[in-house]
């Protein structure tokens, strides 16, 4: 049948506070989920697999995490890649020191490593808000990288700082075909996508709406705005320093400080905007959006340059990308501030009344 | 000791060109609340626009006017396309909204004028001043001096078009308070186009100084983060605000890499200033000359 | 629902010598007042004469720098407002302090946080504690949604309700924390006759069946003397009147600073 929910009355309180309360939606994501896991891997080629959906899932994972923070917390930060970089580099090295160490133990090191640190550039958060605190995370960003550069036990006194993953083996099975790379990273983005979806529907998300919408009536109501705003940076950073820990293990395999640049934590807000602030969805469909672009557009110039002999420069298409980047941020934010997420949902409230608009 | 004044003074110096960025931020967050992050990207893009001229073949003395021309068109663009359908968003939406207008401007400038390495000779050279040399034994550059004359001829202007001129008393009234100056006629449109034009204009002055110092690059775009602890120290809203920080963060961050660089392994100016704006906000988070302020409810 | 018999008790709440300035500008000096148990406490007095400031610094929101702050047999310098909340005070804002990105539902959902103790780990994983409060705490939410007549717009947004619901929603939310002292900040300013009537329905009817002390603040003196039991006049931050309507209404100082008489 069609996308109706007449009919599905909810008997429980339970049954309404479901993440996906229509039945039709819990079906789409089940399958989506499905195919993600059965079909992908079978169909999905190599360049597929580890160039463009890997770090799809890792940038949604990262998306997600800078999305507790700023999206349902309320604390903008132009940090997020120095919190991958904690993640990444804390991973390497409890591979490195502790022998016999699982890998995913190891991931959640990082993410836990990353998550103090995120506490600590949290806490000015507790006495200032808006741009001031961007420019505590700006300090975050700078000088993460500056420390894991200049502090040669963190990198094991490589060279020139480039640290080289160790191989990803659970129980015995090495993960070293793309296929078996973006499996483990689906799941693990998969477990930590539901995880977040769950906080953001219980009590701490509301918290953290709380404080985002008005502080003030927050603490007066009993939230801890302290309380509420450390953990927001703590369960960012976990999942950047996780999603950090990916991007070396199962994505770049050698990485050095400078890959977490400005740069990144740029394009990670962006994916945020564009894909829809405050919400668990947006952050896939921002990461996919950010990450398809690019590919998109070198293949339409390329194709153009091609037909029409314009002899288009490499240099005029990562312009172009910045342009396009930064005039969609403008258009979203003037447009649809909630991003495609949002999108996506006046496409199912108007196909619940197709065919009938009324 | 001479040495410790010579790296003071070199920092101070270098500070004012800080300032000078720093004060198109203010400019433009005075008159509408926008904290423009793209500032740094409007002085790389005049920077650039002044060099592409000059390799065109254009005499500086025209290509001078152009490239004001050109900033202050792009400026009341930004003013018209960007910012007025965002008026009444909440100021973090702004600022986000001027993130992507970097990347867009960013794009384009290299996109129209290439994107290598280019120097820009403003006729001065960046060596000791003989004179200074020879009675105190210090260095000090001749173009730092001169660019801190010129920022200070030109916050001297800025401060008394504010104080003097009817738009700049009307601009004062809307910083104050949006509501209240539309209520007694002040045409606030009118006004952010005014003041986006000449954030564009000092946008210019500093991209031609930081261009002949450092080179015509997008690096230079690295500098308007520079300008974000200086707001930090100096308030978001305040001209001298803007140069005192900008003295402040430019003399400790030499200072600092002089004297504690070589025990940390150098290369702490890169993050100093902002380490140096958190401690500061810890302390004082209402900034140099604000006022503390308790919230309504 | 629990009906406690109306009758008014001893004072809980005693506010003696409090003093609070903002820079030059004294918002109040030297008010002493009392609130007794499930009573109806009226803050009335013209505009900026520092009623919606001692709300504030009943709950913590603003720490007067004189003066002490009795609550329920616990004498403080001044109160803070996690502790305040705990303490079963509760409130709503005279400009509408909604959590504007949030549904009906779950704004009034964080009117019981703080009766929701699951760690953030076990929400994340929704087993055991925090699926089981969700649950019970839903179940009690849904009872004010009824009690407040508001269950057509439980799902919507509060940003696009009108203005009189956002004010109920605001009711809503703080009465979800079962508060034992209610203090309210104009509940009633800006509402049309219809919406006031439900509004002082509602606050009376709080008020009787669950035994709630309520602080008022309002301008509608027809309201005021007809709800409450006791009424404290300010004016410039000062004490002018206290006592019952009555008494009020018959005050010299208190018909002066109406009528705007000079000083
Ligand atoms: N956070 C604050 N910062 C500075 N001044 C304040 C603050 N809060 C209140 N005031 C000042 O304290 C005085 C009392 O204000 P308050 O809001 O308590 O008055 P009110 O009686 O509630 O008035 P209204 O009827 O208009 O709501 C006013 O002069 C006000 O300007
Ligand atoms: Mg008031």
């Amino acid at each position: 049948m069609l996308y109706r929910e007449a009919g599905q009355f909810k008997v429980s309180y339970a049954a309404d506070q479901q993440i996906f309360s229509i039945r039709q939606d819990r079906f789409a994501v089940l399958a989506l989920v499905a195919i993600a896991f059965l079909v992908v891997p079978v169909v999905g080629n190599q360049y597929w697999l580890s160039a463009i959906l890997i770090p799809f899932l890792i940038f949604s994972l990262a998306a997600l995490g800078l999305n507790i923070l700023t999206g349902y917390a309320g604390q903008l930060s132009l940090g997020t890649a120095a919190f991958m970089a904690v993640g990444a580099f804390a991973s390497y090295n409890f591979m490195l020191r502790i022998p016999g160490m699982p890998v995913l133990l190891a991931f959640i090191g990082g993410g836990t490593v990353a998550a103090l640190v995120g506490i600590l550039f949290g806490l000015p958060s507790l006495r200032i808000r808006g741009f001031y605190l961007v420019v505590a995370t700006l300090a975050a960003q700078f000088f993460i990288l500056w420390f894991l550069t200049k502090v040669g036990w963190i990198t094991n006194y490589s060279s020139s700082g480039v640290i080289t993953a160790q191989q990803i083996v659970i129980l015995g099975y090495a993960f070293t075909t793309p296929t078996a790379k973006y499996l483990l990273v689906l799941s693990i983005v998969t477990v930590m996508a539901l995880a977040a979806k769950n906080m953001a529907r219980g009590n701490v998300g509301r918290s953290w709406m709380a404080v985002r919408d008005m502080d003030v009536a927050a603490e007066v109501i009993g939230i801890r705005l302290m309380r509420a705003k450390l953990l927001a940076f703590a369960v960012s950073s976990f999942y950047c320093g996780v999603a950090g820990a990916l991007f070396a293990y199962a994505y770049l395999g050698t990485v050095e400080p400078e890959a977490f640049n400005l740069d990144l934590s740029f394009r990670i807000l962006f994916m945020v905007i564009i894909g829809g602030v405050g919400t668990v969805l947006g952050s896939f469909l921002g990461a996919a959006f950010v990450t398809l672009l690019p590919v998109l557009l070198s293949v339409t110039v390329r194709y153009l340059d091609s037909n029409l002999d314009l002899h288009i420069a490499e240099s005029t298409i990562s312009n172009l990308e910045l342009m396009v980047f930064g005039g969609l941020i403008i258009f979203f934010l003037i447009v649809e501030p909630h991003g495609l997420a949002r999108l996506w949902q006046i496409a199912k409230e108007k196909l619940r009344l197709w065919p009938f608009p009324h | 000791m001479s040495f410790f004044f010579e790296v003071l003074i070199g920092g101070l110096l270098s500070g004012v060109m800080y300032s000078l960025v720093a004060l198109g931020f203010v400019l433009i967050y005075k008159a509408s609340g926008v904290f423009n992050f793209a500032q740094g990207a409007m002085v790389f893009f005049a920077a650039l626009t002044y060099v592409g001229l000059l390799e065109k073949g254009l005499p500086a003395l025209l290509a001078l006017p152009a490239t004001l021309a050109v900033m202050v068109a792009l400026a009341l663009i930004i003013e018209r396309i960007v910012l007025r359908p965002l008026v009444n968003q909440p100021q973090i939406t702004l600022f986000m909204a001027t993130i992507g207008l970097t990347f867009f401007i960013e794009g384009l400038a290299q996109m129209v004028w290439g994107a290598n390495v280019r120097g820009l000779e403003l006729g001065l050279q960046d060596e000791p001043i003989q004179w200074v040399t020879e009675t105190s034994g210090m260095n000090v550059s001749k173009f730092d001096l001169v660019a801190a004359g010129v920022a200070a001829i030109l916050v001297t202007l800025l401060a008394l078009f504010f104080s003097r001129t009817r738009i700049g008393r009307a601009l004062r009234a809307v910083a104050d308070d949006h509501q209240a100056a539309l209520a007694v006629g002040i045409p606030l449109q009118q006004i952010w186009a005014i003041v986006w034009g000449v954030a564009g204009a000092v946008a210019l002055v500093a991209g031609l100084l930081w261009g002949a110092r450092n080179g015509v690059q997008y690096a230079l775009t690295f500098v308007a983060l520079k300008a974000l602890p200086v707001l930090i120290l100096g308030g978001f809203d305040s001209i001298p605000g803007a140069i005192v920080g900008g003295l402040i963060v430019g003399a400790s961050e030499k200072l600092a890499e002089v004297y504690l660089g070589p025990f940390v392994g150098g290369g702490i100016e890169g993050w100093f200033s902002y380490v140096l704006a958190l401690l500061f906000l810890l302390v004082r988070p209402e900034g140099l000359f604000g006022e503390k302020r308790i919230d309504r409810v | 629902m629990r009906t406690v018999e109306r009758k008014i008790g001893a004072a809980i709440l005693e506010l003696e010598h409090i003093s609070l300035a903002f820079g030059g500008v004294k918002a109040l000096t030297d008010i002493s007042f009392d609130v007794r148990e499930h009573e109806i406490r009226a803050i009335i007095g013209p505009n900026g004469a520092g009623k919606s400031s001692m709300l504030n610094v009943i709950n913590g929101v603003y720490h007067p720098q004189q003066g002490t702050i009795t609550y329920r047999g616990t004498e403080r310098r001044d109160m803070d407002p996690h502790r305040t909340a705990a303490q079963g005070i509760a409130r709503t804002f005279q400009n509408i302090a909604l959590f504007k990105g949030m549904s009906v539902l779950d704004n009034i959902m964080t009117g019981r946080n703080l009766k929701m103790h699951a760690t953030f780990i076990e929400q994340a994983i929704w087993i055991g504690r925090a699926r089981r409060e969700e649950i019970e705490n839903r179940r009690k939410v849904e009872e004010v949604i009824d009690f407040l007549e508001i269950q057509h717009i439980r799902k919507t947004p509060v940003g696009r309700l009108p203005y009189g619901l956002q004010k109920r929603v605001e009711l809503a939310r703080a009465l979800a924390a079962e508060p034992s002292m209610l203090l309210l900040d104009e509940p009633m300013a800006g509402m049309n006759v219809e919406e006031k009537q439900d509004m002082c329905r509602f606050v009376l009817d709080v008020n009787e069946q669950y035994g709630t002390t309520i602080v008022l603040i309002e301008h509608d003196m027809g309201v005021v003397m007809d709800i409450s039991d006791r009424v404290v006049v300010l004016d410039y931050g000062r004490k002018i009147g206290d006592g019952n309507p009555d008494e009020v209404r018959n005050n010299q100082a208190v018909i002066d600073a109406y009528l705007g008489v000079a000083h």
